[in-house]
């Protein structure tokens, strides 16, 4: 009897981001006109891609117990060199002559310095056994200056590149859509399909989650645990890059400050999604939804005219009820599995 | 032991004699300004610099992000170094009053440059842009284009700076005059180009009837005309605010119609000019607050702005 209703209530709190995410959808609505339209779900989607990307990268780090704070300071930095390279190219001082890559070179550069960032990141804090706080704060402010470095803090105007130079199109990723959905959507799609799977089915993913909840016990049984962690900081890294590309895409421009606190919507939609900071507990999918009730207030407040004060104070309280929430479920399925 | 005592001796009095010839050898200006990730205070900035360093003086280039304790360890060390002056973009209104009066007790006067701060006396000038005034005139060209109807939309900057306020007054208090124009969405983007990209595509969805936008400064201005384009409307009116390079480009494209010129390389000069002439007189020869007239940039001048100049 007692073990049936605390499994009622189980399932619940297990859907609780579902609920979370059905209640925004449904007050923002009724508030909201034209908020059910194709084309605001379209843009709200385009919006949510953003931090859902970053939001997946930051769960595998937060998995193993770990965290990532130079993801917003990266997504700048990655933007910065692709526009410098498309705005301004390489120059040869030897030759006298500027080297521009086409958009697919120069979208591989920055996602391998992303990747290279990340590598970092996880280098050091196995390495040396510095915490992941103190490894990725340092590493935030030396990618933020960097950014600024790069352009003594001006923008890169006008990426649109041009044809005698042999680099159009990087606006397309932007703006370009496929059956009517913008590529950062399909991107995202793709990305989550791809990562989900990873976490749930590979033997990697089960790494991450046996290093997450208990690091010894995942080194005794022949995890290689340095691997994985680097792994995920370079998962994080690889995302930021794409993030990079796609704000400054979408601006037509790079601008060094992009991407400031990004990092802490990402960890505040991974742990909305259910994701326990102290790592091992958690999924990608929740934090994609996470990523989705965040996403859905920002812009319905917005749209509904709401000041930006009191869009900081709503979502500062949902983060901590949702925390609340979360302490509540452990809890409940401690008390499950006594009962049973 | 012994070794070692002697080689720091020895690097220790290197140190204080380069110190001693470099402060020796020129008076100091210190100059504090926001991030230089807008180019508006890059120019601030480096205008003030070359200038001083025109006029004979050695100079530090300090910025304070916006964080008013951050300005106030700079002026610290500006005290500690004995500057001779200091020109200042400051870090709020209020919270930047005690750290200019610390600086006044320790005999450095210092030159406020396009932001002011709530008090008179304590600075030894405040030279600012007429805000209001090119609020103003932004808002007649908005207002003509729009054909004195419609529904628009205002991006306002940062809630807590001064400027974003004194703006807003000027849009309304000449758009208020015509009641056929209507205000459906007002919401700040924190003078960021990201955030006004988001929020406009937002607000596009919400109100589809726009037919302008007014935003505070020009890098909204930037992220508004973005969003606009992505959305397809291409027939909306945007007036941005402050005169950068990257909205003069817009206007020439015919993509944003007007902003508000406020020449902060002019105004950096002058403070620089008024430092020198308070360092060798004692006095500045101006009253303490000057306003400097902002001037509108449509299509017509834009070709001649350059860095916030009209040549």
């Amino acid at each position: 009897m007692m073990g049936k209703r605390f499994s009622v209530v189980n399932i619940l709190i297990n859907l609780r981001i579902f609920i979370a995410l059905i209640v925004v959808f449904t007050v923002f609505s009724i508030f909201v006109p034209n908020f059910r339209t194709p084309a605001t779900l379209v843009i709200l989607v385009k919006h949510v891609a953003i931090n859902a990307l970053l939001t997946i990268g930051m769960t595998y780090v937060i998995l193993t117990g770990g965290i990532d704070l130079s993801v917003g300071a990266v997504v700048g930095l990655t933007g910065m060199i692709a526009g410098g390279l498309i705005y301004e190219g390489v120059k040869i001082e030897a030759f006298g002559y500027i080297l521009y890559f086409n958009v697919w070179a120069v979208m591989a550069v920055s996602v391998v310095l992303g990747a290279l960032i990340g590598y970092v990141n996880g280098f050091l804090i196995t390495r040396f056994s510095i915490a992941p706080f103190i490894v990725t704060l340092g590493m935030m402010y030396i990618a933020r200056g960097a950014a600024l470095l790069r352009s003594g803090g001006s923008t890169f105007p006008n990426l649109t590149g041009s044809p005698e130079r042999h680099n159009t199109g990087f606006p397309l990723l932007g703006a370009g859509t496929f059956l009517g959905i913008p590529y950062s959507i399909w991107i995202m799609i793709a990305i989550s399909a791809f990562l989900i799977y990873t976490a749930r089915k590979t033997p990697f993913g089960r790494h991450v989650y046996a290093v997450g909840g208990n690091e010894t016990a995942a080194r005794l049984s022949g995890v290689n645990v340095v691997r994985v962690k680097r792994m995920v900081y370079v998962i994080s890294g690889i995302m930021s890059a794409i993030v990079g590309l796609i704000v400054s895409s979408q601006l037509v421009a790079a601008h060094p400050a992009t991407g400031e606190a990004f990092e802490m919507d990402a960890i505040a939609a991974s742990v909305l999604g259910g994701t326990s900071l102290a790592g091992g507990r958690g999924s990608i999918g929740g934090a994609i939804i996470g990523a989705f009730v965040i996403g859905i207030m920002n812009d319905g407040m917005v749209m509904m005219g709401v000041s930006s004060f009191w869009q900081r104070v709503i979502k500062g309280v949902v983060i901590i009820a949702a925390v609340i929430v979360d302490q509540f479920q452990s809890e409940v399925q401690r008390r499950a599995a006594l009962a049973a | 032991m012994k070794k070692y005592v002697a080689v720091s001796l020895l690097v220790c009095s290197f140190m204080f004699a380069f110190a001693g010839l470099a402060g020796a050898a020129e008076k100091l200006i210190v100059i504090i300004t926001p991030a230089h990730s807008n180019p508006f205070f890059k120019t601030a900035a480096d205008t003030s610099e070359a200038k001083a360093k025109e006029l004979g003086y050695a100079t530090r280039v300090y910025v304070h992000d916006d964080d008013a304790n951050k300005q106030n360890e700079f002026f610290d060390i500006a005290i500690a170094d004995k500057a001779s002056a200091i020109i200042l973009d400051n870090a709020g209104a209020d919270a930047t009053i005690s750290a200019v009066r610390k600086a006044k007790d320790a005999g450095i006067p210092t030159f406020l440059v396009d932001r002011e701060i709530n008090e008179t006396g304590t600075a030894a000038a405040q030279i600012v842009s007429n805000n209001f005034q090119g609020a103003q005139l932004v808002a007649e060209a908005f207002v003509n284009a729009m054909g004195e109807t419609g529904e628009y939309v205002e991006l306002l900057g940062l809630e807590s700076d001064t400027n974003a306020g004194v703006r807003s007054q000027g849009f309304h208090d000449v758009i208020d005059q015509y009641p056929d124009m209507k205000m459906t969405a007002q919401q700040s983007a924190s003078w960021s180009q990201p955030e006004a990209f988001s929020k406009m595509e937002s607000i596009i969805q919400a109100n589809p009837n726009i037919k302008g936008v007014i935003c505070g400064n020009d890098t909204m201005a930037m992220g508004a005309s973005a969003a606009l384009k992505a959305a397809g409307k291409n027939d909306v009116i945007v007036a941005g605010f402050d005169g950068s390079n990257d909205v003069r480009d817009a206007i020439l494209a015919g993509d944003i119609l007007a902003t508000g010129l406020q020449p902060i390389a002019r105004i950096a000069e002058m403070a620089v000019e008024q430092a020198d002439q308070y360092i060798k007189s004692g006095s500045t020869g101006q009253s303490e607050k000057q306003l400097v007239d902002c001037v509108l940039i449509t299509k017509d001048n834009a070709a001649n702005v350059d860095n916030f100049s009209l040549k």
